[in-house]
């Protein structure tokens, strides 16, 4: 409805200008009716552009035929057909209205097209997501949960007949399964972050980048205490847009992942860099690399607990989580295998706040 | 030494036994509120020396207990809540609670977080010679006397600003301290809301006294809220 609205306002709005100019020249001595036909083509095309549909160029093209007919050649004021050339003015605007028109839906449409499928994109995106967390949560879940049941229940059954380290040793494992649970959780958690906001974008704000780290690192350190992480970042002050918590997930699981996936027991190498338009977060570390089938696909969250060869479950759930929130973010983030061990980087764009 | 008692307002029973458990078994006298009204009454009846209040009650909101509990009396109350609501935590805060402890948590956090905002508030009923007797931590000492912070052996130069921020986290040590909290005690009560001042100062004072500002030894972030700096050793240790 208001889209007729408008679109009939432009078109009567154009109209007039288009003949209240045609007016002037003629006023001011210009009698040449190929003049003013070429004001209303003019005026033809650009509303054949503006509007929707066929509609409107067709009745405009009659109104100019009718209005250089009309106004503008002799006898004025008064309709005559006898016209020499008069047919072939008619056809010409008819045509050119159609034209005009018929380009720009077919490119309206195309565009509306484009814009569809990406949306769609990035549902399925969304989707995929989804359904790995889903995946993630029913298996990986209930590995830790079948070990933290076990071992209580042990616990309490068997109390009497169990040595002190058994018992210590029972305990701890509920312990670590449930941190590790708790991780996940977090992780999940952070989607829900994502998924809250429209269009998939996150709420920024600024933060001071060496704050979020250390944030990151701590809590890594809290449930991790034995690991090493050295940080080089620029010696300036830094605030970049972000939302904290989601960044601080990204580092926790590239750390974590570096810490527990590469084999190596050398400290893990944080470095930020800042560049003119963005700032490049890189972790490092010393390990034994990825595997050079798997790095395509890496962020793709594919390779969940069960296709892991070194024993520890797989992290796969975690760098698609990394690769969501880095885009969200309007970020890049990839993979790469350097002469010993793996490198993740990924970049921040230094955008002002809307 | 007569033993501090503990109010554990709390529904759930599982995390209201285990917190029970680990006080009592380092000298707390424990008394446990599963919903806000009855929480009340405790205070009331008993008055606790601390709180332990969770966010998420049953009958009404936590931040209701606080409100209400701070129209008398000023005992410490510590808040329960979820990590990633910021804005819920600084509520809190701002509404009297003392401190805020994230779910899930350790037994040593916890017992950390008690002694801290108890040696906070006995600070404020007894003598003021703490604001005389150094500061100790790791290698920092900050001599408030004579307005000296030191590395180690070496002095370390600070704005007065820096210095005033530093000196405030030190006499809430352990304790989280809001960004408004501080922005109000340094600049004044007329202090713009804009932290980024607040932040762009730290990160100087970070350069100045810690080895890897990313990872810092002395004064942490707690990301959304504020700063906490580490807890005074000597304190910890004649509390503890």
């Amino acid at each position: 409805m208001k889209r007729i609205f408008s679109d009939v306002l432009f078109t009567v709005i154009l109209l007039a200008a288009a003949t209240g100019l045609s007016f002037c020249f003629f006023h001011f001595g210009n009698k040449n009716p190929s003049n003013i036909t070429v004001i209303y083509i003019l005026a033809l095309i650009l509303i054949a552009l503006k509007t929707t549909g066929y509609f409107y160029g067709i009745a405009t093209a009659l109104f100019c035929v009718v209005a250089v007919n009309y106004f503008f050649s002799y006898p004025y004021f008064r309709i005559d057909f006898s016209l020499t050339g008069y047919p072939v003015n008619f056809i010409g605007m008819l045509a050119i209205s159609l034209i005009t028109s018929a380009t720009t839906t077919a490119l309206k449409k195309q565009r509306l097209a484009i814009a569809e499928r990406e949306k769609e994109l990035a549902e399925a995106d969304r989707e995929k997501l989804r359904a790995n967390l889903l995946r993630a949560v029913s298996h990986d879940l209930r590995t830790p949960l079948t070990s933290i049941i076990g071992s209580s229940s042990s616990f309490l059954e068997n109390y009497g007949d169990l040595s002190e380290a058994d018992r210590l040793e029972l305990v701890s494992n509920i312990k670590e399964d449930s941190e590790w649970l708790l991780n996940m959780v977090e992780n999940l958690l952070t989607v829900t972050r994502i998924d809250d906001t429209s269009d998939n974008k996150v709420k920024k704000s600024a933060e001071v980048v060496e704050e979020v780290v250390s944030e990151a690192i701590r809590r890594l350190q809290k449930r991790l205490p034995d690991v090493r992480i050295r940080v080089s970042m620029p010696t300036d002050f830094l605030m970049l847009p972000m939302d904290p918590t989601l960044i601080e997930q990204v580092l926790i699981n590239l750390l974590e992942n570096a810490v527990v996936h590469s084999g190596s027991t050398k400290p893990v190498d944080l470095t930020i860099r800042e560049e003119d338009a963005l700032v490049v977060f890189s972790v490092r570390d010393h390990g034994k690399g990825i595997d050079s089938s798997a790095l395509p696909h890496i962020f793709e969250g594919q390779q969940l607990s069960a296709e892991t060869s070194d024993g520890h479950r797989g992290m796969g759930i975690g760098l698609s989580i990394c690769r969501t929130i880095i885009q969200a973010h309007g970020g890049t983030i990839r993979a790469e295998n350097r002469e010993k061990g793996a490198e993740f980087i990924f970049t921040l764009p230094k955008e002002k706040e809307n | 030494m007569p033993k501090f008692s503990v109010l554990i307002i709390e529904d759930e029973k599982n995390i209201q036994t285990f917190m029970g458990k680990v006080l009592k078994r380092h000298d707390y006298r424990v008394l446990c509120a599963d919903t806000g009204t009855q929480g009340l009454d405790l205070i009331r009846s008993q008055c606790p020396d601390i709180i332990l209040l969770d966010l998420g009650l049953p009958d009404m909101s936590g931040n209701k207990v606080i409100s209400e509990v701070r129209t008398w009396t000023s005992t410490p109350i510590i808040v329960i809540s979820a990590r990633t609501a910021e804005h819920e935590k600084v509520q809190a805060l701002d509404l009297g609670a003392d401190d805020y402890i994230t779910k899930p948590f350790g037994t040593s956090e916890l017992l950390a977080r008690i002694r801290a905002s108890l040696r906070h508030s006995n600070r404020l009923r007894t003598d003021s010679t703490f604001y005389i007797r150094p500061y100790r931590h790791g290698e920092m000492t900050l001599d408030f006397s004579r307005r000296l912070l030191k590395i180690g052996q070496d002095t370390v130069h600070l704005t007065p600003i820096e210095y005033k921020i530093v000196a405030f986290l030190a006499q809430n040590s352990g304790k989280v301290v809001t960004y408004s909290t501080i922005l109000s005690n340094v600049w004044g009560p007329y202090a713009d809301d804009d932290n980024k001042i607040l932040r762009v100062n730290m990160a100087n004072i970070r350069r100045k006294i810690e080895v890897d500002p990313a990872q810092p030894k002395y004064i942490y972030t707690e990301v959304g809220v504020g700063y906490r700096m580490a807890e005074d050793e000597e304190d910890s240790q004649s509390a503890g």
